[in-house]
């Protein structure tokens, strides 16, 4: 059972407040593209606004990016949104991933939350090392 | 031009000229570009009074980064090489402030050929300079507007400028556009009724003109338009033109009326729910649910709450097998889910087995009303929705 | 991306709709708008139309607590409503606390729940 990408990636740099629209809208357009109903095409773009919001918040001068592809899996689509960002990476990954950890009085990086609103989710992240989160949604 | 052959006397008048020059800077450099003459002009620009110049390299009056990047060696063998040397760059006055000059290098050569000098006018020119950039900024900010139109129309409402985002909206190109009337990219039911025209005159009359309607573009096709038209007014007050800004929102509307088919779609995928009175829904669940079926359930029942505006709903768990802590979790996620549109739910059909296995399970059911037979759920809720004298009112709570 | 906030008068309620993108100003410039409305008016209720609002992600779901936290403040209670189903389920999937936020489907509910909720204050 191979993946494969159809089409090219869409990249959606992410320096600033004004980004997350683009990222929303490019999420959405992507999700409704590949048919994905409106629950999971809504799930989606609010995990890719939490996952830009960190990124806004976080990373050295809120710098990073999004780049977004579509999927192929024998009968089904997906969306498939790659998030990255040079800045100063995460040094407990097991810690922002359990539910209740926060920072400064607000709800974390919202990790946990984004992980359960799509289908597939996978963060790598170090010290120094900067973050990349993966998150995928496929259509039923 | 060489100073070399100008004779004495000539020398003089000439001299008396370069004097008279005061918002220039006409000096004389010699091969290493060493100052060989000032005069007034060059200490007003600079600063400089000639005591503190003559004798210097003119680098003196060169940025740092200039004279690290070797600046003034190239100008003199540019100058050298090509026979004029024309440039714009910083150059620094005595208090160390800085001014954008235009300068020029002309080379002087002895009637043999071979140059021993060089000519440097030097302007000021930081007040236009700065004029320059700002329109240069506005320019590109406006050229930056690819996704909206942003248009500038004379008082009879003909196209006095176009935009890079105007002609992307449109497809027209500037000539195609410039001194024809706007009502050209309106459609033909609002031309005939003068729409373009009356937009402007509420524009005139109001200081502003904000609408939404179809708009045409080169190849005929229509988009739905968002357009805000602003008058543009002389020191008197007159108007004496518009500011047309444009946007399609036919993106946008498509958008809408997706999200509209895709609740359509879910209401349609029959989850069984009945409406039992008015604002009370009956979703009887039966059978398994794994995890595609539990969220259709939940899409359909929410979608459901949303379309009747439902105030109370009744999840049935009779026909549910056994209960465990998936389809626990699932149920309270739709619970809470109802909860936030604002609607109230009631569990029913929970039998004996059910009771035990919930408490042994630990599941938190919180504030959820849950009860044995559906008859008695739809007691509760229908005190809920205030219906009649109902005897559940003391126990309403629970 | 609102010059003024929308903000209307029902009774003796305010109603603020969420619409569009909020960012750290514009949801500056509704917490400015509607604590000084409500201060303004002596509203006894506030209703939050979030029925605009397609995406809620969690920053946008503490703007709405913390909105609710001030006017609650301000000795008036508040109601969220009109959420959109598929909101609805993200929220909850999300996981961010908003047991303690009253709703309602629509504003006419919203303003009986309110109702309600004064009648208990006064008692």
């Amino acid at each position: 059972m191979s993946v494969f990408t159809d089409q090219a990636v869409l990249t959606v740099s992410i320096d600033g407040e004004a980004d997350l629209l683009r990222v929303r809208s490019v999420l959405r357009a992507e999700a409704q593209q590949v048919g994905l109903g409106l629950t999971a095409a809504t799930k989606l773009v609010t995990a890719g606004s939490e996952l830009a919001r960190n990124i806004i918040r976080y990373a050295t001068h809120g710098q990073g990016a999004m780049a977004v592809e579509r999927l192929g899996r024998e009968d089904r689509l997906g969306v498939r949104a790659v998030f990255t960002d040079d800045g100063p990476g995460i040094a407990d990954l097991d810690l922002v991933m359990r539910d209740g950890y926060s920072t400064g009085g607000s709800l974390g990086l919202g990790l946990p939350g984004s992980r359960r609103l799509v289908d597939e989710f996978s963060i790598d992240s170090s010290p120094g090392q900067g973050t990349r989160v993966v998150i995928a949604q496929w259509a039923r | 031009m060489g100073y070399g052959d100008v004779a004495v006397a000539g020398e003089v008048a000439y001299r008396q000229m370069i004097d008279s020059i005061t918002e220039y800077e006409v000096i004389r450099l010699d091969l290493q570009g060493t100052v060989r003459s000032w005069h007034p002009g060059a200490e007003r620009l600079t600063g400089y009074p000639a005591d503190e110049v003559l004798g210097h390299s003119v680098r003196m009056f060169y940025t740092e980064d200039d004279i690290l990047a070797g600046r003034l060696e190239q100008e003199l063998r540019t100058a050298t090489e090509t026979g004029r040397y024309e440039t714009e760059g910083w150059r620094v006055r005595k208090d160390g402030s800085r001014f954008w000059a235009a300068v020029s290098l002309t080379p002087i050569r002895d009637p043999d050929g071979p140059v021993t000098g060089f000519v440097k006018v030097v302007r000021d020119l930081t007040e236009r300079r700065d004029e320059q950039v700002a329109a240069l900024a506005i320019e590109q900010m406006l050229d930056a507007i690819t996704d909206y139109e942003v248009i500038r129309l004379d008082l009879d409402g003909n196209v006095r400028s176009w935009s890079p985002g105007a002609q992307r909206l449109k497809q027209y190109t500037a000539d195609e556009v410039l001194g024809r009337h706007v009502s050209m990219f309106y459609a033909e039911e609002d031309i005939r009724s003068g729409q373009a025209q009356k937009e402007l005159a509420t524009a005139e009359r109001a200081g502003r003109c904000e609408t939404e309607g179809w708009r045409v573009r080169k190849d005929g096709s229509r988009f739905w338009a968002s357009v805000i038209i602003t008058p543009i007014r002389d020191q008197a007050g007159e108007v004496t033109g518009f500011v047309k800004v444009a946007r399609d929102l036919t993106e946008r509307r498509e958008q809408e009326q997706l999200v509209q088919r895709q609740r359509d779609e879910i209401l349609e995928l029959s989850t069984p729910v009945i409406e039992v009175w008015q604002k009370v829904l009956v979703l009887p669940v039966i059978g398994t649910l794994d995890s595609l079926r539990a969220a259709r359930l939940t899409e359909g029942l929410l979608e459901r709450i949303a379309r009747d505006q439902a105030e109370v709903v009744i999840l049935d768990i009779s026909g549910v097998p056994a209960i465990d802590t998936d389809v626990a979790q699932h149920l309270l996620k739709t619970v809470e889910a109802a909860r936030l549109m604002g609607t109230v739910s009631i569990l029913s059909g929970v039998r004996p087995e059910t009771a035990q296995a919930i408490v042994h399970l630990g599941i938190e059911l919180g504030g959820l009303r849950s009860r044995n037979s559906l008859r008695d759920a739809l007691q509760v809720a229908l005190h809920l929705v205030g219906v009649g004298n109902v005897a559940e009112r003391d126990t309403a709570g629970v | 991306m609102s010059d003024e906030v929308p903000i209307l008068r029902v009774g003796g309620n305010l109603l603020v709709t969420l619409q569009g993108n909020l960012d750290d100003s514009t949801v500056e410039q509704i917490e400015n708008a509607v604590t000084s409305e409500v201060a303004r008016t002596a509203a006894s209720g506030v209703l939050i139309d979030v029925s605009g609002l397609s995406i809620v992600d969690s920053f946008v779901a503490r703007v709405i607590a913390r909105l609710v936290a001030m006017v609650g403040l301000l000795g008036a209670a508040s109601t969220i409503v009109g959420l959109q189903p598929a909101v609805a389920i993200t929220l909850v999937e999300l996981g961010v606390p908003m047991g303690h936020v009253r709703t309602a489907l629509n504003a006419e509910q919203g303003i009986a729940l309110l109702r309600g909720a004064r009648d208990e204050r006064v008692h």
